[in-house]
């Protein structure tokens, strides 16, 4: 018999060298080396999490696409988190499903975690909870948890599910185009404006195939659709068709006058923000508004770009840090997750000559000197200004739409172009 | 080959091909959904035809095709050529194959972003042509990115696989041609009928391997093609990381599919190689002479 290897023996050895090769794993283990998970630890004092979390390494998969973010990260955060609490921590690259396909593999290999904390929203959230690939609940038992909006939906719901402590939240964006004051003086401001818009200037928008660009079409689909009240509650199939069904026919009308008739469409939206840089289209589009102040900081989009809101409202979300089910230190993701959160961590990142992300703190719970601290800070002219964003601010849906439209779009749109 | 060394060689290249094969099985797995997320348990050729038949699969499967094929036959003509040209041992054919073999150590990103900084429509190019009047903006310039046919595509991956290929030639024609050559012009042969008789077939006939690792390496390149390639059609290697990184859970086990038809196309090639190889006199070097 010693020559015949069961199937669950032979999945288990190539998840294994799946997740050598991908992931540069440092080896294949059954047990963490984390004692307690962090369910454990929410119910212990504090302060006996910081002690455990002392002198550890964190290791951090994030989005590593952004200077900005990059920046605010290795040179802000982890030197205070060496400072005050002794925590190295090491942000390594990795986002949305090639985090859950990473876990999986780690599951199937029964492999050591590769990371401690992870930068989650949406679809991953809804994958990672559903295949039981995070630690919780923990996040409400972070000191900084008390200051966080629990009023608003936006921040409190990731897609339209409960958070219920398996994710920590972190920031807060709101989708908007991106045009050139030069350019364009009189933008479209709203969704028949932009198709009219469209059809009078050919050939100069586009948008990306990445979440970007589908955020971009849900927002035409709420437009269109009876608004995101229709959507809200869940998925539900009759509305999504009609939803769908909308927004191709919206595209359909307009196709031929898009950026290389249509037939074309940019990979993600750093293509999309070099194509309006280098003048092929006259938009981008972005999931941060105030990225278009922060980029034409960077020197990447001109100065002359600014933020647009449409008037049927764009689409805002939170994203937040989650702790995988196999992540060696989870106090010390805990302590990491509490200083993200904390007043000061996210005041820095609300910066715009920061980072600009906003904030999901309550401001009326924070004590008074970090209120006047955040009301200090000037978004200048470029920005949209806060009670318009406010105004025209509508939530996500389940994450069955984002996937569903997806799909269908690159079924019926791109690929049969 | 003594069979101790022989049993050497084995035991290498079967650590070579160890994890290749591991993840070829934990593939075939995912494919048939033993394995993987919305894994059935039970085997199942289903997801395998399904994926296999889908018209996007096939165009992206031969678009990439078309790519890796052109990429080598133009590398391999301009490589070859070089080679002729400046197989002397003179300074200057020495600096012209220093400057040939330069772009060597660029990485094939790298090859990629500046193909689509010189040939984008607001590249180099098109910054040139708007200057000297030709065009009077970016939409005029002609799609050599994001084209039907990835002449951009291909022009990069010429550029950055013309260095190998050359060395290759050069090699080959220093190490076998001279030699035969010099024979051949004794018994009377013309230049023509030297380099049809003597110098093409030892070129081409060395450059085989080679050319097939650029093929296969082309056809499952995914930096060059995710910058250059256009979305419709989505070239093979592209297609296998979106269905990777779907946010359908369920679908992700395409990608499983996808990868076996890439590791399909380069065994078929080598394949093939091996074969050509196997019929052909005279390629194992010198004895066609």
């Amino acid at each position: 018999m010693g020559f015949l290897i069961r199937l669950p023996e032979v999945a288990r050895l190539g998840g294994c060298a799946a997740g050598l090769l991908a992931m540069a794993l440092a080896g294949c283990g059954s047990d963490s080396e984390s004692g307690l998970d962090a369910s454990t630890l929410a119910g212990l004092p504090w302060d006996s999490v910081v002690e455990r979390a002392r002198g550890s390494e964190v290791v951090w998969r994030l989005w590593r696409g952004d200077p900005a973010i990059n920046s605010y990260v290795d040179e802000w955060v982890a030197p205070r988190l060496a400072e005050r609490y002794d925590i190295r921590l090491r942000a390594v690259d990795g986002q949305g499903a090639e985090l859950v396909n990473a876990l999986v593999v780690e599951r199937e290999a029964g492999a050591r975690g590769g990371a401690d904390l992870l930068w989650i929203n949406g679809q991953t959230f809804h994958n990672l909870r559903r295949e039981d690939l995070l630690q919780g609940p923990w996040a409400h038992a972070l000191p900084s948890a008390a200051f966080v909006d629990s009023a608003s939906t936006i921040v409190m719901r990731d897609f339209e599910q409960d958070l219920e402590g398996y994710e920590s939240p972190w920031g807060r964006v709101q989708f908007a185009l991106i045009y050139d004051t030069l350019r364009t003086p009189t933008p479209p401001r709203t969704v028949e404006e932009l198709g009219r818009w469209i059809d009078e200037h050919p050939g100069r928008f586009t948008h990306d195939q990445s979440f970007t660009g589908m955020t971009f079409l849900k927002t035409l689909m709420y437009a269109r659709a009876g608004g995101v009240e229709r959507f809200e509650g869940g998925f539900d199939e009759d509305a999504y068709r009609v939803g769908r069904d909308s927004v191709f026919s919206w595209i359909e009308a307009h196709r031929d006058d898009f950026w290389r008739e249509g037939n074309v469409y940019p990979s993600g939206v750093a293509d999309l923000h070099r194509l309006f840089a280098n003048g092929e289209v006259d938009f981008s589009m972005s999931n941060n508004e105030n990225e278009a102040v922060t980029k034409a900081r960077q020197g990447v989009l001109p100065e002359s770009a600014r933020p647009l809101v449409l008037r049927e409202g764009t689409i805002a979300n939170a994203h937040y840090v989650g702790i995988p089910f196999n992540a060696p230190n989870p106090a010390g993701a805990m302590v990491v997750a509490d200083f993200l959160l904390s007043p000061e961590a996210q005041l820095e990142k609300r910066r715009p000559e920061v980072w600009g992300d906003g904030t999901v703190l309550d401001l009326d719970r924070l004590p008074d000197r970090w209120r006047a601290r955040f009301d200090a800070i000037e978004d200048g002219p470029r920005a949209v200004p806060r009670d318009t964003l406010a105004r025209y601010a509508v939530p996500e849906v389940a994450p069955e739409y984002h996937e569903r439209l997806q799909e269908d779009w690159r079924r019926h749109v791109r690929d049969g172009g | 080959m003594s069979s101790r060394s022989g049993r050497f060689g084995i035991a290498a290249a079967a650590l070579l091909a160890a994890p290749v094969l591991v993840g070829a099985l934990y593939a075939a797995a995912g494919a048939l959904g033993l394995v993987g997320p919305g894994a059935s348990g039970r085997p199942s050729l289903a997801r395998a035809v399904r994926v296999l038949t889908e018209p996007t699969v096939v165009q992206g499967t031969l678009w990439i095709l078309w790519v890796a094929g052109a990429s080598t036959l133009l590398s391999g003509t301009v490589a070859g050529g070089i080679a002729v040209v400046l197989r002397g041992r003179g300074k200057l054919e020495g600096l012209g194959r220093g400057l040939a073999v330069l772009p060597l150590p660029v990485p094939h990103l790298v090859a990629a972003v500046g193909g689509l900084l010189v040939l984008g429509q607001s590249g180099l190019l098109a910054r040139v042509g708007f200057h000297a009047g030709l065009i009077d903006g970016p939409a005029e310039m002609p799609a050599l990115v994001y084209d039907p046919l990835g002449v951009g595509l291909i022009l990069a991956l010429t550029w950055k696989e013309v260095p190998f290929l050359t060395l290759v030639a050069v090699s080959v024609l220093g190490t076998r041609g001279d030699a035969l050559e010099r024979t051949a012009r004794g018994l009377g042969a013309g230049a023509g009928d030297v380099f049809r008789r003597v110098t093409w077939p030892i070129l081409w006939r060395g450059m085989l391997p080679a050319a097939v690792a650029v093929f296969t390496f082309v056809a499952g390149s995914y930096e060059a093609a995710v910058i250059l390639a256009p979305s419709d059609p989505l070239p093979l290697p592209v297609l296998t990381w979106e269905r990777f990184v779907d946010a359908g859970l369920a679908r992700r086990a395409d990608a499983y599919v996808l990868a076996l038809l890439g590791l399909g196309i380069a065994a078929v090639a080598v394949a093939a190689h091996e074969i050509v190889r196997a019929r052909l006199p005279g390629l194992d070097g010198g004895s066609q002479a």
